[in-house]
């Protein structure tokens, strides 16, 4: 499927900041923008959340209790040996092995979540809107119906006014945000 | 928040977004100078002496190095410990300043932690040479086997040790690979040589700067750094249980775990430091690298310094306290006296007295006085691993077993060889990496400008 949408430049975080917003006032629909560094008032304002916390304080649940039912199985079921004097399953030795390895699934977890979910791999085609985002400009791309030329024409406007530097017309063929 | 009127601005010079990502960027695309060729050369040589040793030993066994019955320990475990501390630095740097949300981090931090992934992976050739039959080292994983299956020692600090350094390895990889997306994306886009685009096209990994992507990007940076936190002080204290829970008089103390941990972000700053200081003359990145980042990272220098004064004398003073004769033999008669004092004192006088000339504003804005205390501090380090490894094993309790330890050709040949291996690995990343977070760099060239700071 093919899409189309307008694509705005601008030079600075103010005036990129208050488009989006007044593009947020009539209605457009941003597919996404494009920033060259984090700017956290966009976040609010796209309404963007992550869940990666949620999902790392699993993984460290996971972590931590399948690392000690493995010491468990190991040291008192699977081939109970006495080291030093401690019983077999010597809990306070075991937590420094515990938190290491769950310290280690955190990482790899979160890391493959993030992955998944950005979908960044190794082999993803780099399909960018404006290579320019990630040197200097800060990039708006909204999304345009083929079919409803004016309502694309005002958002360029809409951009052109609240002062971006460049403004233009973008096809691209099964994008997914 | 930071305030820009009393600590200046975290970048000099006024740069816009586009200057900052051509100032970082250039020494990638420019020529680089015979500076670095010559010090590649030498780097190599010194590595391709360090396979030598390694071949050497492998080929022959550790009864090639000047260990013996007595001293079980000798420059291998010395070099260990020294490469760990010194590979704490760049996640003590990042990610301590990251939860402290230090924002002048931001244009150490890539180098930082650059350096840690190299001095660990130097530091784990240690361990795994020192198995003897390193063909075997796999034994030390974990894995059902034919064995049994017999298990490794959990309740081992040995064990700990390997679990701990394998990942602190792998998440400090991960943690600074990860910082490396947006950058990778940003030489990927700028770039005019196809080769060039292909390569950093495929390790940006696709990155595209949008806002799900940065929002997910700093949350995960937050996740590691929090967790990776709890690592850096756990793998130094593990290091040093494999020494405190050892019998031998001047090991057996429970001041060790943060003496190591404070120890190793000791080496660890001061290598940073060692490496800023040349790094900002060769490629001119005062404006980056201010004299106000050099002045922090004095400071706390100066500060852990007085840490690390605290801990050898409470060292001496347990000794003498505890009533023990045999502590009181190892520091006394063993350390302060005896036949190691040089390693001794030079370990009190560079890392307790020497770094105190960082309470003087010209030292810590001179840059010849930064490197000179910086290196004195690196040497310091090494001397107290000697004098912590070498003291106690020669002399034990028992007279019989009294031996002197001298490092063989062997010895020196590995520790050179990771010194190779490291600077090679450094100049690398200058050359092909870039070598400040550009991104992060972006975030912070306004901080304090507006209002809300």
């Amino acid at each position: 499927m093919t899409r189309s949408f307008k694509i705005g430049i601008f030079d600075g975080e103010e005036k990129f900041l208050s488009s989006v917003k007044l593009l947020q006032e009539q209605e457009f629909s941003i597919f996404d923008v494009f920033t060259p560094y984090p700017v956290h008032e966009i976040f609010h304002l796209l309404k963007r959340k992550s869940k990666l916390p949620t999902a790392a304080y699993l993984f460290g649940l996971f972590g931590i209790i399948a690392t000690l039912a493995f010491l468990y199985y190991t040291s008192v079921i699977d081939w109970p040996i006495v080291y030093g004097g401690k019983p077999f399953n010597s809990f306070p030795s075991f937590i420094v092995v515990t938190i290491v390895v769950t310290i280690l699934t955190v990482t790899i977890a979160s890391l493959a979540a993030f992955s998944a979910r950005s979908k960044l791999f190794p082999g993803r085609d780099n399909t960018v809107f404006d290579t320019r985002a990630t040197d200097d400009k800060f990039v708006i791309v909204v999304i345009t119906d083929i079919s409803d030329k004016s309502r694309a024409d005002k958002a360029g406007s809409l951009m052109k006014e609240n002062g971006a530097v460049e403004v233009y017309d973008k096809e691209f063929e099964n994008i997914k945000s | 928040m930071y305030n820009r009127k009393i600590r200046g601005p975290l970048i000099e010079g006024n740069k816009t977004l586009s200057q900052i990502t051509n100032d970082v960027s250039a020494p990638m695309e420019l020529k680089q100078g015979t500076w670095w060729f010559i010090a590649f050369g030498i780097s190599s040589l010194a590595a391709l002496f360090g396979f030598y040793a390694i071949y050497i030993t492998v080929t022959k066994g550790i009864g090639t190095w000047g260990v013996n019955n007595s001293v079980g320990w000798g420059w291998e475990i010395i070099n260990f410990v020294w490469w760990i501390g010194i590979g704490h630095a760049g996640t003590a740097f990042s990610i301590f300043l990251l939860i402290l949300r230090q924002r002048w981090r931001t244009s150490i931090n890539r180098a930082a932690e650059a350096m840690t992934v190299l001095a660990v992976m130097s530091a784990a050739i240690f361990p795994a040479l020192h198995m003897g039959r390193v063909w075997l080292a796999f034994y030390i994983f974990p894995y059902p086997n034919t064995r049994g299956p017999l298990w490794v020692n959990f309740n081992s600090p040995l064990f700990w040790d390997f679990a701990a350094i394998t990942a602190y390895l792998l998440i400090s990889a991960s943690f600074w690979y990860l910082g490396t997306l947006p950058d990778f994306a940003t030489i990927r886009d700028r770039t005019t040589s196809k080769i060039k685009k292909a390569v950093y096209g495929f390790f940006s990994l696709g990155w595209t700067g949008s806002s799900r992507q940065w929002i997910r990007f700093e949350s995960l940076s937050f996740i590691l750094g929090g967790i990776a936190a709890v690592l850096v002080v756990s793998v130094h204290s593990i290091v040093a249980t494999d020494f405190a829970v050892g019998v031998e008089p001047g090991w057996h103390t429970t001041l060790f775990p943060p003496y190591f941990v404070v120890g190793a972000i000791f080496s660890g700053f001061a290598m940073v430091m060692t490496l800023m200081v040349i790094i900002r003359r060769i490629y001119n990145f005062k404006d980056y690298i201010t004299d106000n980042h050099m002045d922090a990272i004095a400071r706390i220098l100066v500060f852990i310094s007085l840490i690390m004064g605290t801990a050898y004398a409470t060292e001496i003073f347990i000794a003498w306290y505890s009533g023990n004769e045999y502590e009181m033999f190892t520091f006394f008669r063993n350390r302060i006296t005896g036949d190691y004092t040089i390693q001794f004192w030079g370990m009190i006088i560079c890392n307790a007295l020497i770094p105190q000339l960082f309470w003087f504003r010209k030292i810590r804005r001179n840059w010849v006085g930064l490197l000179i205390v910086s290196l004195f501090i690196n040497l310091g380090m090494w001397f107290e691993r000697y004098n912590i490894v070498i003291t106690s094993l020669t002399k034990d309790f028992l007279p019989s077993n009294w031996v002197s330890y001298k490092p063989t050709i062997i010895d020196i040949g590995v520790y050179v060889g990771t010194i190779g291996i490291f600077v090679c690995g450094v100049l690398l990343f200058i050359r092909y990496i870039p070598m400040m977070a550009i991104s992060e760099l972006k975030s912070v060239a306004r901080i304090g400008d507006k209002k809300e700071d």
